[in-house]
């Protein structure tokens, strides 16, 4: 609806602006932003080396892993969990409270998974009856982020190091950071099952057309509980990684303190629109969403370098919402043919 | 001496693809236009032209002879020009004056419902909806009082020249009429309408001249007394076609596949009994919302039923699926009349679309193979003559009679035991009716058991083996064989004799 009006107000305003800004308006702007982004790219100090590539992929890995779980969600035409930061919180609590008890990593970890897959089969029952996505999940996002304070009485809790967790937080292998390496084989994982198996296929079919998923036989009620499952296992697994890099955990710790690109949900959410995954559904790809994270992260650590402080960065972010809708919504809009 | 809108060589290219190659077109005052073709001749290309919503073609435009420019919709409206697209684009949830009168300049600026009401009443008797408060809200009337509502709003802006987009698409028989009856009642007052439809049978009763579309260009203009079946299949087709419907054999002595035992779908007034023999077509025939369409849907598990079952013959199995899911587990294919919500998935490629009802099938422990799935869905396409070297593209680029090839082919997946149909060739052009047709019967002869619903009493009185007639939701007469008439169907449907009323009390 929105590009249908956008192509008539242009055609209003005359034939000759319609076709110079159909055919060339995206590229040059396009073109300029990449003008601007190699010069800056080459003229700051320390931002292309492979140090600073590899930090940057680092950073791209945890909002990464969360995205590609929220990937799931969207592609299956269930839209966004609000609640992915919350659900991270509260798994983070869970881990560290069974870390500081000295339960072990793999028992602190089972914790905070079966965490996630409580919260986030509920959230997908109810989405799956038909409750409106974002109702839903700002239910959620209350109720999980509540618990995690109340539980933690919004204390940091620490667990001494060190510990059978670190490997995971701070190890690495030839150089490389292990959170960077679980990104790319989740990613490679996730992307397998999209493409490769029926479960993928449901999820693709699903969120193409509810309606025609229901009429072949595929209800979107199992699916909505699977993809929020996803979802929060993902966000399960990326608290888990960064309590074990700071060896502690608050409930707060996804809300402001990482980075400080300000909020995780809307980052997360940045990422899987970035990539240019379709926002209703049936369109997209964990491929897409990793490079988005990326390109989210080049331009974040940039911004750093060029020593922009947490204001200008959100901002960044979030014109990086809406201009890539706009981008991929003329992209796509293109590439079919008419008639 | 010169029509009152002339086109001449208009062309529309979208990159490669050469939508129009050159069309003439000429209307004049009072006159009724036929616009034929198939499925893809250039027709909702030619409207979008004609109506100001594609700017970007060549060729000139002629009104009361002289050129002018579409250059938008608004453009067309104040030249006298309106269109009536398939799609409705009315606001359900406001009344049916409310819409009338939306985004427009032709109302008044503040007006209460009432006065509103008032001013909508003439545009409504126009259309045949007299019957109806201009203060009901849209969302309460049927699909085809809903296009009723659309042309009224159209004829309040006053204008010169209606296009009408396959008006009665969705329409039932009596719907039809009101449009037809319309159709008469404007051109007697001096306007002209461009009608396009692939229904022959209103093409003749009320086109004065027919310009047949064939892959981009106006192929010919007839006057419509000059034209029968025959003649303007030829022209659309390039070709002669053969017998549109398959032979019949009427067999008497057909297994019974299925018993439907006294189902019981809303808004059907009484439950509903009748058998589905193997190897047969059941025809149920009525009008838009005369219950046949919604014992189809019942049936498969679409919509809630309040009571009644199925029985397998083979299995001597009862069962009521709840689901669609359910009742594919029993082999049962429906394909709603509404292709483009629930019979296709528009935004993915065609052959995941004809492997979409049995994913089992084309993997292994969970893991899809492209080969099992390659194979299945030629093996499809074949069986529909769908483009095989497409298979990779969106369903949402074909064309209407491709897409209904697609809806039903995707059901072959399950090898399915019944198929049921609603509408089987809405929207869908005569080569590809044929082919549907054939299909349909072949599936039949290999021992399926198909029932269709359709308002179109050509394909019901055709294609059928046997016939049941639905009038206001109850089962009016079962048809056999010879019984199988046009006139005796609509007869049936619209206004039957009490003593024909087959009425099955509720038990």
């Amino acid at each position: 609806m929105t590009t249908n009006t956008l192509s008539n107000t242009a055609s209003n305003s005359g034939i000759q602006a319609k076709s110079f800004l159909q055919k060339y308006g995206i590229a040059v702007f396009l073109g300029i932003l990449t003008i601007v982004f190699v010069y800056y790219a080459i003229t700051t100090q320390n931002y292309l080396t492979w140090f600073n590539f590899k930090t940057i992929i680092r950073d791209a890995a945890l909002v990464g892993i969360m995205a590609i779980g929220l990937t799931f969600v969207t592609i299956s035409g269930n839209f966004f969990l609000l609640s992915m930061k919350e659900t991270a919180a509260l798994c983070i609590i869970a881990f560290a409270m069974c870390m500081s008890n000295d339960y072990g990593f793999f028992l602190s970890l089972m914790a905070a998974v079966l965490v996630a897959v409580v919260s986030g089969s509920i959230q997908g029952f109810l989405i799956g009856l038909g409750g409106n996505p974002i109702v839903v999940t700002l239910g959620a996002a209350g109720i999980l982020y509540g618990l995690a304070a109340w539980w933690s009485d919004n204390l940091v809790i620490s667990f001494r190091r060190p510990n059978d967790a670190e490997w995971l937080g701070t190890g690495s292998v030839y150089g490389i950071p292990n959170i960077t390496i679980a990104f790319v084989l989740i990613a490679c994982l996730a992307e397998w099952v999209l493409r490769k198996t029926n479960f993928g296929r449901q999820v693709y079919l699903i969120g193409a057309s509810r309606a025609a998923g229901r009429a072949t036989g595929h209800e979107n009620l199992m699916m909505a509980i699977k993809v929020c499952v996803i979802a929060s296992v993902c966000c399960a697994f990326v608290a888990v990684a960064f309590s074990a890099q700071m060896s502690s955990a608050q409930a707060n710790y996804f809300s402001s303190s990482f980075g400080s690109s300000g909020d995780f949900t809307i980052l997360v959410i940045a990422t899987v629109m970035v990539g240019g995954n379709s926002i209703v559904g049936g369109f997209g790809s964990t491929l897409r969403t990793s490079l988005g994270a990326i390109f989210i992260s080049s331009i974040d650590n940039l911004m750093v370098l060029q020593g922009f402080n947490s204001g200008p960065r959100v901002l960044s972010v979030g014109l990086m919402i809406v201009f890539s809708i706009i981008i991929f919504a003329y992209i796509r809009r293109g590439s079919r043919s008419e008639g | 001496m010169s029509a009152w809108l002339e086109l001449r060589n208009i062309k529309r290219s979208f990159g490669s693809i050469h939508a129009l190659k050159g069309v003439d077109l000429t209307v004049d005052h009072g006159e009724v236009i036929g616009l034929v073709g198939e499925n893809g001749a250039g027709k909702s290309t030619l409207m979008k032209i004609m109506s100001g919503f594609d700017s970007e073609f060549s060729g000139e435009i002629l009104v009361n002879g002289e050129e002018v420019k579409l250059s938008s919709p608004a453009k067309a409206r104040s030249l006298g020009i309106a269109i009536a697209q398939q799609e409705l684009s009315l606001i359900p949830t406001l009344s049916v004056a409310e819409n009338i009168f939306l985004g427009g300049d032709h109302g008044p600026v503040v007006a209460s419902l009432s006065k509103l009401a008032a001013l909508a009443l003439p545009n409504l008797i126009e259309v045949g909806l007299d019957y109806i408060s201009p203060t009901t809200l849209v969302s309460r009337l049927s699909v085809g009082e809903r296009h009723l509502v659309e042309v009224a709003r159209l004829i309040a802006h006053k204008p010169q020249l209606l296009i009408l987009d396959e008006p009665t698409a969705a329409l039932g028989e009596a719907d039809s009429q009101r449009i037809l009856t319309m159709v008469n009642r404007l051109r007697s007052q001096g306007k002209s309408i461009i009608y396009v439809s692939h229904r022959m049978n209103e093409v003749f009763e009320i086109t004065t001249r027919c310009t047949v579309l064939r892959d981009g260009r106006s192929e010919a203009t007839v006057p419509t007394a000059e034209l029968d079946t025959k003649k303007l299949v030829a022209l659309m087709l390039g070709r002669e076609l053969g017998d549109m419907f398959p032979e019949r054999k009427f067999q008497k002595e057909l297994d019974v596949k299925f018993s439907v035992k006294n189902i019981w779908p809303d808004r059907v007034l009484a439950p509903v009994s009748f058998d589905i023999k193997a190897g047969e077509i059941l025809g149920l025939a009525g009008q838009l919302g005369s219950g046949a369409g919604e014992i189809l849907s019942a049936m498969a598990g679409n919509t809630p039923v309040r009571r009644g079952s199925i029985v397998e013959t083979a299995t001597n199995e009862e069962f009521l699926p709840k689901s669609p899911k359910q009742a594919i587990e029993h082999g049962i294919g429906y394909c709603s009349p509404d292709r483009k919500h629930d019979g296709l998935f528009l935004g993915r490629p065609i052959i995941e679309n004809l492997t979409a009802p049995n994913i089992k099938r084309i993997s292994s422990r969970g893991i899809l193979s492209k080969i099992k799935e390659s194979a299945l869905a030629l093996e499809i396409a074949k069986a529909f003559t769908i483009d095989v070297s497409r298979l990779e593209q969106e369903a949402s680029v074909l064309s209407g009679g491709n897409q209904q090839k697609v809806a039903l082919g995707k059901w072959l997946s399950i090898n399915p035991e019944l198929i049921l149909i609603d509408e089987p060739t809405r929207g869908v052009d005569v080569g590809a009716r044929a082919e549907i047709y054939a299909k349909l019967r072949e599936l039949a002869d290999q021992g399926a058991a198909i029932v269709i619903a359709s308002t179109d009493l050509l394909e019901i009185t055709h294609l059928s083996d046997r016939v049941l007639t639905f009038y206001k939701g109850a089962v009016a007469q079962e048809l056999f064989g010879e019984e199988i008439t046009s006139d005796r169907i609509l007869h049936n449907i619209t206004n039957p004799d009490p003593s024909d009323l087959k009425l099955e009390v509720a038990s």
